[in-house]
């Protein structure tokens, strides 16, 4: 579906990240996991084709990137701006549309559907700047949801929003995962990577590995891809030996 | 009451300042969305050097002073870009530093140079001595601005509201920023004759942040700002008809200006009624 080949990422005064190799399939979710700076952003604007790769290649679903659905972080966006969240989830397929066409009743089922299916109903009709936080996610979840993309790319989907909603929206990722579709989420929280994604990519220090989420976030991956400093990965060592948890 | 209506000079600048409403409104209204008005501010100044080497080179034609200004402005864009790209300074200072080189360049050509036409036209406009080719100018301005916008209203709101979600949808992300750019750049121009470069951004800005106190659907937003533009020339109009000297452009930003507080205080989304935002 995905294939990224000896990928190298940057600029060309800065290489950030060097032969980057993975390949994603139908109904797999990977996490991306990485300290800042360690290239996370770059491989986003390289896998929607914003920024060309320095060398290597990537072969996209249908062959373009713009087959991807992509969820960028809500905290960037203004949540003032004057539109209803039935607009901002139709924007899902304004792509599709002609410039005077406005939704068919197939695509404004898509929509009502997705809204339904993220519990925002009751929302549909209302402004923007009335949404909380959780809310605000789950109105881009369903605007992704619209756009019935093969691969979805989440860009810290689950910063600030809670619990319940945490676990709602992980349920919809999970749904993608039944329907076939691949999901890439970059994420910071190492439990919430655990407990969501079946393969990861951890980027650090200019190189980068790729396998099963579980072999990849060890401590001592984590330690030698700049994650974590000595101090944490012997505090995570030692919860390890006293029964804690894995990462 | 209507007396105002029997001069020929009003009835003119009765139309230009109506149809120049509908331009500038959704032209406005997202420079305020995109979070551009100071840059809309500043590009208004921008187009200065231009009209005025257009002017003296030329004299007084329209056609030269669009070229001039169009020129100047681009100038002045692509250099913001470059310098805020390839040098340590942002984008907002790249922007400030350029457009008062312009500025001054403008005003110290027109006086050096003699010109017949005085400093205060330059500032602040004449609305009242609107001629033909003015007229026809703001015409053609809001037709190529009302197509634009039809065509690409959709692409351009969601490039205001998720950039980044835009880019990676459509091919046309750039065309749709340089669009928007160009038409401001032409609706300052077509502002320019009637309201100067100090007043010309005036209309175009405080409509459409008085309307954002009131609605909250981009299409009511778009609506009222015209509402407003149109309200703010016709009293702008008016008092400067009945009061004596009282120059119409100031007057129209200055009704234009009312509006908003009013908004401000007043309006649904204002102080009053306790939307306040936390940032």
């Amino acid at each position: 579906m995905l294939v990224l080949d000896n990928v190298s990422l940057g600029y060309p005064e800065q290489n950030i990240v060097k032969h980057l190799s993975f390949s994603l399939e139908a109904g797999q979710i990977c996490a991306v996991v990485g300290h800042n700076g360690a290239g996370k952003s770059t491989l986003i604007r390289t896998l929607l084709g914003l920024q060309p790769p320095l060398t290597g290649t990537v072969k996209w679903p249908g062959g373009k990137p713009r087959t991807i659905a992509y969820l960028g972080q809500s905290a960037e966006l203004d949540n003032q701006f004057p539109i209803r969240v039935k607009d901002v989830v139709s924007m899902g397929i304004w792509q599709g549309l002609d410039f005077w066409t406005g939704l068919d009743k197939a695509a404004s089922d898509k929509v009502t559907e997705a809204l339904a299916r993220t519990g925002l109903t009751h929302m549909a009709d209302r402004p923007l700047y009335e949404c909380s936080s959780g809310q605000l996610q789950r109105c881009f979840f369903a605007r992704a949801i619209v756009q019935d993309a093969p691969l979805l790319l989440l860009d810290e989907p689950f910063s600030a929003i809670d619990q319940t909603t945490e676990a709602g929206l992980t349920e919809i990722i999970r749904e993608w995962r039944t329907e076939g579709r691949a999901v890439i989420i970059v994420i910071h929280d190492l439990s919430t990577a655990m407990a969501v994604s079946d393969s990861c990519l951890l980027l650090g220090g200019g190189r980068a590995c790729f396998g099963k989420t579980t072999d990849i976030l060890t401590t001592d991956n984590l330690l030698a891809y700049h994650y974590l400093s000595e101090t944490q990965a012997e505090f995570l060592s030692l919860l390890q030996n006293s029964g804690g948890s894995n990462v | 009451m209507f007396e105002w209506l029997a001069f020929d000079f009003m009835q003119r600048a009765l139309v230009s300042t109506s149809v120049l409403s509908v331009s500038v409104a959704p032209v406005g209204a997202f420079l305020v969305l995109r979070r551009l008005s100071l840059a809309g501010e500043a590009m208004a100044h921008a187009i200065v050097p231009g009209i005025v080497i257009a002017f003296v080179l030329f004299g007084l034609s329209v056609s030269s002073m669009i070229t001039g200004g169009m020129i100047a402005g681009i100038a002045v864009a692509l250099g913001t870009s470059v310098l805020a790209r390839r040098t340590l300074i942002r984008e907002d200072a790249s922007l400030a530093s350029l457009y008062l080189i312009a500025l001054a360049l403008g005003i110290f050509i027109l006086s050096a140079a003699g010109s017949a036409i005085p400093l205060k036209s330059f500032l602040f406009g004449s609305a009242l001595g609107v001629g033909d080719d003015t007229l026809i100018l703001i015409g053609s301005t809001a037709t190529i601005t009302l197509l634009s916008f039809a065509v690409m209203l959709r692409p351009l709101i969601t490039a205001t509201f998720d950039p980044m979600f835009f880019q990676s949808q459509s091919k046309q992300a750039g065309l749709v920023q340089h669009w928007f750019m160009f038409l401001l750049v032409l609706n300052l121009l077509a502002a320019f004759k009637s309201l100067g470069t100090l007043m010309a951004v005036g209309l175009m800005i405080l409509p459409a942040t008085a309307a954002r106190y009131w609605v909250s659907t981009i299409t009511y937003y778009l609506m009222l700002t015209f509402v407003f533009a149109l309200l703010s020339c016709w009293a702008g109009l008016i008092m400067s008809f009945y009061l004596d000297n009282v120059p119409t452009g100031p007057a129209i930003v200055l009704v234009a200006g009312s509006l908003f507080l009013i908004s401000l205080i007043f309006a649904p989304l204002g102080l009053l009624r306790g939307h306040y935002v936390q940032k």
